[in-house]
């Protein structure tokens, strides 16, 4: 059935999964906040792949690099021809995120299961707990794709000209009350508030209850018309640690046709930190400015 | 040897040698055998106030010392949790009947013992560290509480 998304094959629906549990073409991803929840019950035949041990480094704060990226899902039976079906626990947001890391590396054919493990179980749908194994295959990954990804100093390059910013986290983090997710714990920003011109637009806006995404008319009508994002012009999407805004770079990517939407991973965890760079705190984008001192060199 | 360690060393033990998945899957075993808290524990009755702030999923932990100044531990964790209820478990067991100091004096490396933080990544285990953290603090909180309940006693029959 048409959803009337500008990519409508990206999301695919339970059912279609469903019936596409056995086709070798397709590979099945489940990517969780709770690692323990796939093992407890997956969809028969996925794979986990866990964002923060498989997909981030260890060592540095960064992705894995190319090469273990190649590894990675190469060991979950992966060819550069597989369609990915990515899904998860709360609202896919970790979905989103292993999408995003997919995109970032060059793969063709991926795809969110609307609604993730919650459809799934309200479809009253079969889980298993079996251990799911592939034979290895040879991948070959791309150089990371720069036109999705968001380094600091270009966001401050971007910020400073005057580009379009969504931040995507609660209104409590947005205007500077809290550091941290409500509910969650403070993971150490030393500054609250957002970064000046960005508008406050939770992820949440754009899920329902069951966890599938909001209809194409209503997601236009809150980007589009209230909010008033231009599809074509560049914009840059952040929250705490990059994984709420990987669902809004999803959104208006794939569902709204975006062509210039890129994800500032280092988010409120970097840009909280850092030495000099701009933040104001209130309700509206330029809010209270604090007292910026003039610096030669930024950052 | 202490109760606690001794608990805790055998738990330790089951976990050596399993791989990822088979650790994981003990540790879902631990969470499906928290006991369910009775409705009408103090817990359930005022859980904001045993909130584990430090936590990234609603936990809701309480400290109790009995006539003897034994730890018991009391938990509610949601299922949608299992990591986190599962460690929780470990700890309540591990730590029932024993005495004050001997759980404020344990060091907090368990995770790495049971091989579970390279399992969980970072984040998650900074989580479930804190948790422990924070049983000991209640420990000591509970400790004060005790003391001064006692002392306002003996003020009152003197």
């Amino acid at each position: 059935m048409a959803n009337n998304y500008v990519n409508d094959e990206v999301l695919v629906s339970t059912q279609w999964v469903a019936e596409h549990l056995n086709d070798p073409k397709v590979r099945i991803i489940e990517s969780n906040e709770d690692r323990a929840i796939y093992t407890q019950g997956h969809i028969p035949g996925a794979v986990e792949l866990d964002w923060q041990v498989d997909l981030q480094d260890q060592t540095r704060r960064d992705y894995i690099d190319r090469a273990s990226f190649e590894k990675l899902v190469g060991s979950r039976g992966i060819d550069n021809n597989t369609t990915v079906v990515i899904y998860g626990d709360k609202n896919n947001w970790w979905a989103c995120y292993a999408f995003w890391v997919f995109k970032l590396f060059g793969h063709a054919d991926c795809r969110i299961m609307n609604g993730g493990r919650k459809r799934w179980q309200l479809d009253g749908r079969e889980w298993s707990s079996d251990r799911v194994d592939y034979p290895l295959t040879s991948y070959t990954a791309q150089e990371q794709d720069g036109s999705i990804r968001s380094f600091r100093e270009q966001v401050l390059k971007h910020q400073q000209s005057g580009k379009s910013l969504v931040d995507v986290r609660s209104p409590e983090e947005y205007c500077g009350d809290r550091r941290h997710m409500p509910e969650y714990p403070d993971e150490g920003a030393l500054r609250g508030g957002h970064i000046p011109g960005a508008v406050n637009v939770p992820w949440s806006m754009a899920v329902n209850d069951d966890g599938t995404f909001k209809s194409a008319r209503e997601l236009t009508q809150l980007y589009q018309k209230t909010i008033r994002l231009k599809r074509h012009s560049p914009i840059v999407a952040y929250c705490r640690i990059g994984e709420r805004s990987s669902l809004t770079w999803f959104v208006l990517t794939y569902l709204l046709g975006f062509s210039k939407v890129k994800n500032y991973d280092g988010s409120w965890l970097e840009w909280g930190n850092c030495v000099g760079v701009p933040i104001v705190k209130g309700t509206s984008p330029n809010g209270q400015t604090a007292e910026i001192p003039q610096i030669a060199a930024p950052i | 040897m202490s109760v606690a360690r001794e608990r805790l060393a055998l738990i330790v033990s089951e976990f050596t040698d399993l791989d990822s998945r088979e650790k994981l899957e003990l540790l879902l075993d631990f969470s499906n055998n928290l006991a369910v808290l009775p409705p009408e524990h103090a817990l359930l009755a005022s859980r904001s106030e045993h909130r584990v702030h430090e936590c990234q999923t609603p936990v809701y932990l309480q400290i109790e010392l009995d006539a003897n100044q034994k730890v018991h531990l009391f938990a509610d964790i949601a299922p949608e949790a299992p990591t986190v209820k599962g460690f929780v478990a470990i700890l309540a067991g591990a730590f029932d009947g024993c005495s004050c100091d001997e759980i404020l004096g344990m060091q907090s490396n368990l995770l790495e013992q049971m091989g579970l933080a390279d399992v969980l990544g970072i984040l998650r285990s900074r989580g479930l560290r804190a948790i422990q953290e924070y049983i000991k603090r209640e420990i000591v909180r509970a400790i004060e509480k005790q003391t001064l309940t006692k002392e306002r006693a003996m003020r009152e029959n003197a």
